[in-house]
């Protein structure tokens, strides 16, 4: 993904204006929203090392955000259910837009710009019986919104770029009711992984098998061939072994990872974030309920795991995957081994963006 | 705003949080020793007499002993308890693998090493509970007898295993909590943090899960779904497991723990009320109503640690494992 970016970045220097990229943001690497010790919320810019290269205060609390591949603009979008998003300029930290959905919808959390960073895709649901939304926004001067298509499925929430420019979504499946986030519809859940192209038209759909209709696919990662790893969380019964991760290619069958039945219940049911690895050799889940991060094969072997109170960010890192915590804690994990890269006085939030 | 903040520093050395030794010292590690102790006992009973009525005594001492460490489910015991005490298990995966076992007269039997490789749910305490105390086995069948010396020789090791890897190992790492080459604890908050949850988890587990399983609903209750009901230790487990929490909150706190303490005369009383160990009774009103006062005071006993123990030292719940997202 760097490599896009200073390819684009490149682009836009050559071709118009001076422009403002990422560098001016002090280069960072990752976004990752938290809740600071006096309470308040933020918006941190970290590098690979570890090191904090911005902070912007957040009205509320954060969840997930998306980096312009070239500008230095993060949309920072609340807390589900969103009733916005920031558009953060991260050179100088000023707000430069707010994002409301449209009246009756609410932001679900995650969305991402096209790679040519001309087009943001927003992920909503309507308040009114949580059927999903994928909102298209327009950046020319600013964003605009444009239009929208169903995300074909309730209650969506992660939604990724694919290398063909296309889209793959998380239809979690979870209706949700008046408050935005009590679960209504938990005996009749139907997840689905839902394959649209760049206008949002549906190409392909992913259904698990109705025993795991429970089983809520919530977050997405992508690999550069395509294969999607898609993590779940299950709604049935505590202390039943579920599979947390697939694996999808279009065209082949879905793959759910097996671990072994004791790491299998340690994750309590519950992934809460997903990332490939640095060398894309592997995909990390983590359980902020079990405190632990499961590292898997490609073909969904099960490889290891770490212990760690509250991890739950993970984000691809050259080396290896970084992880945070609820405590504070920023982690660079090698394969099974845990390196600590510094610990803040904040409580990381649920997830890391890779710019 | 290009100032690049770095990250305070949290990686200091420093002494370990009052608290932790004393946890370790006076009731984790002697725990694991205890622990030892009795499996070894109970493997060398099943190795000379593998009957029910021989080994039942050994069983219990053995699960007496691991009660204290049941819910300390943090490093080597945060999958290793499981192969321990595989609980719950509404899916009868138990019965299931000790049932496979026996249709193949699986020689793994012979090799206590190899019966580590087995599916967790055919090891440790509630295999013993079913082999021992169900009336479908037979500890006289010659198999079912080399499977209940596979399984009480197997937790042996998984004790051993256990008592090195603590004493060994995840002590130190608790103990030197914010030392620089220390990437388990970040700070010595972090390990009095991780040793605190596991009491007030371990609670919640017995209030909910030993407690909370067997009751059900009102309309249903399943009292098949106790905790080894076979060997009647039911609530026996329940009180256990609140001693070891008032234990662990006294080693962890600096003061006097009062409410905990009356908490915990609250959960005695109401357990002399219950009246059957196993909580098969629980169908009938009254018995349900003894055992749900039970689950009443587990949970009070919770928020008496919580308030004496953590409230002090500033613990709040996750900030992400509180959260679903």
């Amino acid at each position: 993904m760097t490599t896009r970016r200073g390819f684009l970045a490149g682009l836009l220097a050559a071709g118009s204006a001076p422009a403002i990229g990422w560098a001016d943001a002090g280069s960072p690497s990752y976004l990752a929203a938290a809740r600071e010790a006096d309470g308040a919320f933020a918006l941190f810019g970290l590098d690979t090392g570890g090191n904090l290269t911005f902070r912007v205060p957040m009205p509320a609390r954060g969840h997930a955000g998306a980096g312009h591949p070239a500008r230095p603009l993060a949309v920072a979008f609340a807390r589900r259910p969103g009733a916005f998003a920031l558009v953060i300029d991260c050179a100088d930290g000023l707000v430069r837009q707010r994002l409301t959905p449209p009246a009756g919808q609410s932001f679900n959390g995650h969305g991402s710009f096209s790679a040519d960073g001309m087009r943001l895709y927003t992920v909503e649901q309507r308040d009114e019986d949580s059927a999903g939304v994928i909102g298209l926004w327009d950046m020319e001067r600013e964003l605009t919104r444009i239009g929208e298509v169903p995300s074909q499925g309730i209650g969506p929430h992660d939604l990724r770029l694919l290398p063909d420019g296309g889209l793959v979504v998380a239809n979690g499946g979870i209706a949700t009711g008046a408050d935005g986030r009590e679960k209504t519809n938990l005996g009749e859940m139907q997840p689905n992984l839902t394959y649209l192209d760049a206008e949002g038209r549906l190409q392909d759909q992913v259904i698990l098998d109705p025993d795991l209709a429970q089983c809520s696919i919530r977050h997405l990662a992508v690999a550069p061939d395509g294969q999607v790893g898609f993590a779940m969380q299950w709604e049935g019964a505590p202390g039943t072994p579920v599979p947390l991760l697939g694996l999808h290619l279009r065209g082949e069958a879905p793959v759910l990872a097996d671990p072994p039945l004791a790491e299998a219940l340690a994750m309590r049911g519950y992934a809460g974030s997903i990332a490939l690895s640095g060398d894309g050799r592997s995909y990390s889940i983590s359980s902020p309920r079990g405190g632990r991060v499961q590292r898997f094969g490609r073909n969904g072997a099960f490889l290891g795991s770490v212990a760690r109170a509250d991890v739950c960010g993970l984000a691809a890192h050259p080396g290896g995957c970084l992880a945070t915590d609820g405590l504070g804690g920023l982690l660079l994990l090698e394969g099974d081994r845990v390196r600590p890269l510094g610990s803040a006085p904040v409580a990381w939030d649920n997830h890391i963006v890779a710019l | 705003m290009r100032t690049a903040l770095i990250l305070a520093a949290g990686l200091f050395a420093a002494p370990a949080a009052a608290g932790v030794p004393e946890a370790l010292d006076r009731h984790i590690l002697p725990g694991f020793d205890r622990f030892v102790q009795e499996t070894g006992a109970l493997a060398r009973t099943a190795e000379e007499d593998c009957t029910a009525g021989t080994v039942a005594p050994a069983y219990h001492a053995a699960f007496d002993s691991w009660m204290p460490l049941a819910e300390v489910k943090i490093g080597p015991s945060d999958t290793g308890a499981l192969s321990v005490l595989f609980w719950p298990d509404d899916r009868g995966f138990t019965p299931k693998a000790l049932n496979g076992l026996i249709a193949d007269a699986d020689p793994v039997v012979t090799q206590p090493e190899d019966y580590a490789e087995v599916s967790i749910a055919a090891r440790g305490l509630m295999a013993l509970d079913m082999l021992l105390f169900d009336p479908a086995y037979d500890s006289a069948d010659p198999y079912t007898c080399q499977l209940v010396t596979a399984v009480a020789v197997d937790l042996a090791r998984q004790a051993e295993t256990l008592q090195a890897a603590w004493a060994d190992e995840f002590a130190a790492a608790l103990r030197s909590a914010g030392a620089a080459e220390n990437a388990t604890f970040l700070s010595p908050q972090e390990a009095m943090r991780a040793l605190y949850t596991q009491v007030l988890s371990g609670l919640e587990f017995t209030a909910d899960q030993r407690l909370g399983r067997p009751l059900g609903t009102f309309e249903r209750p399943r009292p098949r779904r106790a905790e080894a009901w076979r060997s009647e230790r039911s609530l026996r487990n329940v009180l256990l497991a609140a001693d070891a929490a008032q234990s662990l909150a006294h080693a962890l706190a600096e003061t006097d723990l009062p409410l905990t303490d009356a908490a915990m005369v609250g959960v005695r009383e109401a357990a002399a009320k219950v009246t059957d160990p196993g909580f098969q009774d629980i169908d009938d009103p009254q018995a349900r109503l003894q055992v749900e006062v039970l689950a009443q005071e587990v949970r009070s006993l919770r928020t008496a640690i919580a308030n004496e123990v953590g409230a002090p030292l500033g613990i709040a719940p996750g900030f992400n494992s509180s959260d679903g997202d």
